[in-house]
């Protein structure tokens, strides 16, 4: 077939020199790969280059086939999510799948006829999503081996982050691609071995860093994005193909989309416009560093957008800025040279909000409310993988709360700080009733902390992703429960010490693969604190935090009566005496009697913590209290000359673990205003609800 | 008669029997109890003496509903869900009971109003009301499942598409479709209790289809008079909220105005709903006049007898013949 290729000067950049990898590469991958689009069929070759990193002698290799999680329903994948996900049902008879047509080690055999399936996580004989290559002979401590591998990946409908919807196409998890060998003292790892999961419903992606060239061939008309940047195009008129180069050193994945409807809209994050020196200087103030380190770098934003929201543009834009400005200040300056995000067309909704390196796809819906603010949150959320997923690469099959709940905490303060609260979209009629009967607004943080105390406590935060009770458990924990783990660390060490914090866990560990032991490590060193019952209690474990007034009383101090030492001698105060001065007193309006007024705090939960505890009294005297929340419950005396107006508990809201609000304080007064207030509101909407069911009878 | 003409009718029927829509109002009310002061009996306590309800009194806090949740997680049956069946229940037979009496006042065009009359209209038509309320499922379901039939085509032609925007119109016009087809089945079953009292019928059935062909033959004079009713309705609503969006309810007094204001909107609903029934009560002699008197036979001509001797039995048998 004769190929003709123009190279279109106004769209092709030549390779730049390299620049060196900011993480070792382990394993590199070079990839050429066709898109049938009609077919929804890539065809790819992969070399795949792959360093012993370690000081054993590997004998096998292990390749994720991702792809394979849709071949069918007995797959693990199938069978954990019941074919739905994350709110969408596999539907029809588009499965997806991907083959090994060959694998060659360079220099020596084919090792096609020696690849055998393995389910190291479940036993499952009929899932396909790991393979083992016996070599021929071992790799020793750091040799690197390549491998050429075709293969052949089928795309499934949209279901869960990748595969088709009409001529849209998001390619993620397509390509055979290596686990991560862990030697003794890697990780948890007591011996050198594979870890290399099965694909789970519940579950995302670990993998080694590398360097990534892919070869993307698709149809003209495709606009295709994608992980790095694109360093080449060109263009085949004989078969109105076009091949698009893309780069990218120091990475755990690639993914890729193509669709021929997308609008491309490119923009500069310009960091010395988009932070002032006062944010810098905070900055580098803050963590100790100079104000070239605090310093961020441009970005190349690419958004590729449906042309039916056309009107969000700006609106992804406005998310990326705010989060490559706030995870900049607060973790360190991204590194990569672009970020991509995709806005998946209507009917796509599983490829929406999911991240890959330098590349995102978030997700709006026609006509979405300016005030609503879910398209500026999926964008700073999926943002921030690159930042706890793919920086710091933890194992996410292992350890999701180490990306997805690191992330939500940091997604819940720079939404609140920069966009505020937001309303939710509830239309009728293109109108937002939310904002129409002005209901409250709702922050980040009021989102995790209600997922958290309306959700039962059926699994301890940190677990296998696949092992937790249910899908819901996992997102729970994952999410929105360690979201407010971290808040309620943030309280207890202050919010300096756990900007601090966070940050020297990022940098420590960046391009690297932490545990939860590591971060830890970290909160110990930077705080000088040691905080293992926090990690013991709310992180390895999943107490219940609940502190509660338990009473509060305040008694009047009467004449005492009785015998009392009195001048060496015994003095009789008798009852009659007492009472009849108590009556005397009692008439006297100047005289303030003492009050001898008790306090109990009770813990409800079974998980402890200090706390503190802010009395106030009727002539505005406070007495604050702390408690290290041990026993079950504490007291505390005052003898005043006024009562007890007000006890609260906690009052700068540090442990938001707490599972209650309402029992962390107590005052004096009946608040009839808001008993009022409720009651009128309950009433009112019943009665119209009623008055609606009503009006067919 | 056209539309206005019969709104203004039922305006006139409806303003002379206040105590009615104070009676239908109150009976709401307390049924709205039933559900409310268990939700609020759970609530109050936690709060009333909390600093937290302080704060809640200002800024209402979403994250409360969680600990709501939370701590009735092992009670919700208790506190929610049967007070609400309760309530709802209570709400639907009281509703069909009171609507036999003001359905037999509003009938009459003139202002009087006796409690006894009233009574006994709500006695009277309570098991006929009952069957039509029953009845008039069948049509409430035709409209639901009109709407969902649109729907489902609407999936079918753009649901597997690559834009939403044919589906999000879609639905906009099948809501406002739904509306109108609910409005047009409700003010059907008014017609028919008007039926049912005017013609003292015990047929509910006949009435029920009766009154949904009445109502489609003329539907350019009904529909405008529920439109109207409707337009009343949404101008009152965009007042309530626009009126309670501004108030800071945070002492007594701004509250007691919004409690009154809230109930003043309800009695306003009320009233709509009396004059949906005055309406139909005006219309109804106009649309479906009264079948004309038959005519009277005309008397049989009698021939004067012949004069003959007294008639013997044979001849008398004739005669009747």
């Amino acid at each position: 077939m004769s190929r003709i290729a123009l190279l279109l000067l106004s769209s092709t950049l030549l390779a730049q020199p390299p620049e060196p990898p900011l993480a070792k590469p382990i394993a590199n991958y070079d990839i050429t790969a066709v898109l049938d689009a009609k077919t929804h069929t890539v065809t790819g070759h992969e070399t795949v280059t792959w360093l012993n990193d370690s000081l054993d002698s590997v004998s096998s290799l292990q390749f994720h086939l991702y792809m394979n999680a849709f071949r069918n329903s007995r797959s693990t994948f199938f069978k954990e999510s019941g074919g739905q996900l994350r709110g969408d049902q596999f539907k029809g008879d588009d499965w997806g799948w991907i083959r090994v047509n060959s694998m060659r080690l360079e220099g020596s055999a084919d090792l096609t006829s020696a690849i055998r399936f393995i389910a190291p996580d479940d036993g499952n004989a009929e899932d396909r999503t790991v393979i083992e290559v016996p070599l021929p002979q071992s790799v020793r401590p750091g040799q690197s081996i390549r491998l050429t591998i075709d293969f052949t990946t089928r795309l499934p409908m949209i279901f869960a982050r990748t595969g088709f919807h009409g001529d849209f196409h998001l390619v993620g998890q397509w390509f055979p691609k290596l686990g991560v060998w862990e030697t003794a003292g890697f990780r948890y790892s007591t011996r050198g071995a594979w870890n290399c999961h099965q694909f789970h419903a519940n579950s995302e992606f670990f993998a080694n860093f590398g360097d990534y060239k892919v070869e993307l061939t698709v149809p003209s008309r495709f606009v295709v994005g994608a992980t790095g940047e694109q360093v080449r195009r060109v263009d085949s008129t004989s078969n109105q193909t076009s091949t698009y180069t893309f780069q990218q050193r120091s990475v755990t994945d690639f993914a890729w989309t193509t669709q021929p409807g997308f609008l491309r809209v490119e923009r500069l994050f310009a960091a010395d416009k988009e932070t002032s020196f006062d944010d810098i200087s905070a900055a580098a103030r803050l963590h100790g560093i100079s104000s070239d380190d605090a310093r961020l770098s441009d970005v190349k934003m690419i958004a590729l957008v449906q042309p039916e929201h056309r009107e969000h543009i700006d609106r992804h834009f406005n998310g990326l800025r705010a989060a490559l400005k706030w995870f900049g200040l607060y973790y360190g300056r991204y590194p990569y040279k672009s970020i991509t995000v995709v806005d998946p067309p209507y009917g796509a909704g599983g490829a929406g909000g999911m991240e890959y390196p330098t590349f995102i796809t978030a997700g709006t819906m026609y006509h979405l409310p300016p005030d609503a603010l879910t398209l500026e949150m999926v964008t700073v959320h999926e943002f921030g993988h690159q930042f706890w997923m793919e920086l710091v690469a933890s194992n996410e099959f292992e350890e999701s709360w180490l990306d997805e709940g690191f992330n939500t905490y940091s997604t819940g303060k720079i939404m609140d700080n920069v966009f505020g609260p937001s309303s939710l979209p509830i239309q009728v009629f293109d109108m937002n009733l939310w904002s129409l009967l002005k209901l409250p607004r709702i922050t980040q943080e009021s989102m995790d902390r209600a997922g958290h105390v309306s959700s039962p406590r059926r699994d301890d935060l940190v677990r296998r992703a696949w092992e937790y009770y249910d899908s819901s458990s996992y997102s729970l924990n994952s999410y929105m429960r360690t979201g407010v783990t971290l808040r309620t660390l943030e309280g207890l060490l202050g919010t300096p010490t756990m900007d601090r914090v966070m940050r020297a866990y990022h940098q420590r560990w960046r391009f690297r693969h932490p545990t939860s032991r590591d971060f830890q490590a970290v909160v110990n060193e930077v705080s000088g604190r040691n905080m293992d019952w926090f990690f013991d209690e709310f992180v390895f474990g999943n107490r219940a935090l609940d502190y509660a007034v338990a009473s509060v009383t305040c008694v009047r101090q009467r004449t005492p009566m009785g015998l009392f030492d009195k001048d060496s001698a015994l003095s009789m105060v008798s009852r009659k005496d007492a009472e009849a001065r108590d009556k005397k007193l009692d008439k006297d309006k100047s005289f303030k009697p003492d009050y001898l007024s008790t306090v109990k705090i009770a813990r409800l939960g079974d998980a402890a913590a200090p706390v503190e505890i802010e009395i106030r009294f009727t002539d505005g005297h406070l007495e604050r209290r702390q408690w290290d929340g041990a026993y079950r419950w504490a007291k505390f005396t005052f003898q005043r000359k006024a009562e007890v107006e007000s006890v609260l508990i906690d009052p700068a809201r540090k442990l938001q673990l707490d599972v209650s609000y309402a029992n962390n304080s107590w005052k004096k007064k009946f608040n009839a205003p808001l008993s009022a207030h409720w009651g009128a509101n309950v009433l009112f909407w019943l009665q119209n609800l009623l008055l609606t069911l009503t009006s067919i009878a | 008669m056209h539309a206005a003409t019969a709104l203004s009718s039922a305006f006139r029927r409806t303003a002379a029997r206040k105590r009615m829509v104070v009676l239908y109002w109150f009976t709401h009310t307390l049924c709205a109890a039933v559900a409310a002061l268990p939700l609020l009996g759970l609530a109050i306590p936690q709060t009333a003496h909390s600093l937290y309800g302080d704060e809640m009194l200002r800024h209402f806090d979403l994250m409360y509903l969680a600990e709501l949740v939370n701590a009735a997680r092992d009670s919700a049956v208790g506190v929610g869900v049967m007070p609400g069946m309760l309530s709802i229940l209570l709400a639907m037979l009281a509703s069909v009971f009171l609507a036999g009496g003001a359905v037999k006042l509003l009938v009459r065009d003139d202002a009087r109003y006796s409690p006894g009359e009233f009574w006994e209209g709500c006695g009277r038509y309570f098991w006929r009301f009952l069957r039509l309320a029953l009845y008039s499922l069948f049509f409430y379901a035709i409209a639901f499942a009109v709407s969902g039939a649109i729907n489902k085509a609407a999936v079918k032609l753009w649901g597997e598409g690559m834009v939403e925007a044919p589906l999000v119109h879609a639905t906009w016009a099948r809501q406002a479709l739904l509306l109108l087809l609910l409005g047009f089945v409700s003010t059907a079953m008014d017609f028919a209790k008007v039926r049912l009292v005017a013609d003292d019928s015990r047929r509910s059935l006949r009435a029920c289809f009766g009154s949904v062909r009445l109502a489609l033959r003329h539907i350019a004079t009904v529909l405008p008079v529920w439109l109207g009713l409707g337009l009343v309705l949404a101008l009152a609503t965009w007042l309530y909220v626009a009126v309670a969006n501004r108030v800071e309810a945070v002492s007594m007094g701004p509250i007691l105005g919004l409690f009154l204001l809230q109930q003043f909107y309800v009695a306003a609903r009320v009233w709509l709903r009396m004059m949906s029934w005055g309406a139909a009560a005006a219309l109804d002699p106009v649309l479906r006049p009264p079948a004309p008197e038959p005519k009277p036979e005309p008397e049989p001509v009698v021939e004067a007898p012949p004069e003959t001797p007294e008639p013997g039995p044979a001849a008398q048998e004739d005669f009747s013949i």
